[in-house]
């Protein structure tokens, strides 16, 4: 299965997020996803191109080759023009000012073009094995993107960026999409950030296309922000066994740090994992067990997390074990 | 301009890249990566341009080979025994 290059974006951008509730961050991505729509439209000549004007019609939506989800974006963009001419930059644009309204169809339409060939599903949030949601009753749900497909378009981007060789144009656009949903930091490790730094920085002295995409900013400063905060929380605090300040506050960021009661106190690490594991079952996650012992590490839709050992204090004390994202560097 | 080739193309060439060869197979770029530095994978390096290329094929099969012995509990140096043989 081929996926366009929209659909291998939203792939990755959506994997993991509130499939319910519009976040900051799959804002962002939304946002992101738009772009990449445009840019899709634009890799494949759908634009009459007169000299750095792109231009579209009303009258072009009528033709076959243009996808539901690529529909959406240009009645969007069109509003009540019947043609548009502007520069691809412009077109980008366009997107820090999608309503929230708009940004749910753009979502519904990318995410149904990909549940319809299997590549993505909603699932129970992983936070809903967590006690406090767990007894609460409480549901959230997000979205669990094809593994196969995840590791096939992730890994072949890491080839194309990190692997010393000329770069196409879809790993340009796809890296600096990228960067702009705050996807990045998914992708790469933080020694390969810097890899990935010197890659966008020869990319902008030697490639004209890359020099006039990464001049472009999409995301809005109250979602960076916010995405700052977080990267600047991670790097708080290091530990022998982690990094983030979720390990000592992981009530700052509940979405990476999810509590699971085991059933008797003081269990052995067998039986913890087999706990963890039968409730991680029960709420239909996907998950391979990559490395048992005392911090069992388990690859749960597609991320990886660490099963501490833990208590909490309630009333009474409850043993159990903390899921903690797994910084990958 | 610098297109991506199609899954078609790329499976109807005699060479492909890294990033190719991970798309077809699965297998992770760090793990190709490794497989190519301690000379488990054939490849061609042009001088011009450092970029290495894959005979299509050959690592195809050498991939599905290291993978199988990787199942039969065979360790690295084994596995690279096994193949000079």
């Amino acid at each position: 299965m081929e996926l366009t290059f929209a659909q291998s974006f939203s792939l990755i951008a959506l994997n993991a997020q509130d499939s319910i509730h519009l976040t900051t961050a799959k804002k962002a991505a939304l946002r992101c996803m738009s772009a990449a729509v445009i840019l899709e439209l634009y890799l494949d000549k759908q634009f009459n191109v007169n000299s750095e004007d792109l231009t579209f019609t009303k009258e072009d939506l009528s033709n076959p080759s243009i996808d539901l989800y690529q529909e959406s974006i240009l009645k969007i963009i069109l509003g009540r023009n019947d043609s548009i001419s502007d520069t691809l930059s412009n077109y980008l644009s366009h997107v820090i000012k999608l309503s929230n309204k708009q940004l749910k169809e753009i979502e519904r339409t990318l995410a149904d073009s990909l549940k319809g060939i299997d590549a993505l599903e909603e699932i129970p949030n992983l936070l809903g094995c967590d006690l406090e949601f767990k007894t609460a009753g409480v549901s959230i749900k997000e979205y669990r993107s094809n593994g196969e497909l995840y590791t096939k378009i992730t890994e072949g981007l890491r080839a194309e960026i990190l692997e010393d060789s000329v770069m196409t144009d879809e790993a340009i656009l796809m890296l600096w999409l990228m960067r702009e949903s705050g996807s990045i930091y998914d992708i790469f490790s933080k020694e390969e950030l810097k890899i990935v730094a010197d890659r966008i920085n020869q990319l902008f002295e030697g490639n004209s296309f890359a020099r006039q995409i990464f001049s472009i900013n999409i995301h809005k400063s109250i979602e960076i922000a916010v995405k700052n905060f977080l990267n600047i929380k991670k790097s708080i605090m290091s530990t022998q066994i982690g990094t983030g300040v979720n390990f000592a506050f992981p009530f700052f960021e509940r979405s990476q740090s999810i509590f699971i009661d085991t059933e008797a106190m003081f269990e052995n690490k067998e039986e913890r994992l087999r706990d963890v594991k039968a409730r991680l079952e029960q709420y239909g996650h996907t998950f391979t067990v990559i490395r048992e012992g005392e911090v069992p590490l388990i690859k749960i839709d597609n991320f990886l997390y660490e099963a501490i050992p833990t208590a909490m204090n309630y009333q009474f004390p409850v043993q159990g074990v903390r899921l903690r994202r797994y910084p990958i560097y | 301009m610098s297109r991506q080739r199609t899954m078609e193309k790329i499976l109807s060439s005699e060479y492909v890249s890294i990033g190719e060869l991970v798309r077809i197979t699965g297998c992770r770029y760090s793990t190709l990566k490794f497989y190519t530095e301690e000379g488990m994978l054939p490849f061609d390096q042009q001088e011009e341009n450092l970029t290495r290329r894959f005979p299509r094929e050959k690592a195809i099969q050498k991939i599905e080979e290291i993978q199988a012995l990787k199942k039969n509990g065979l360790s690295i140096p084994e596995i690279k025994r096994v193949l000079s043989e």
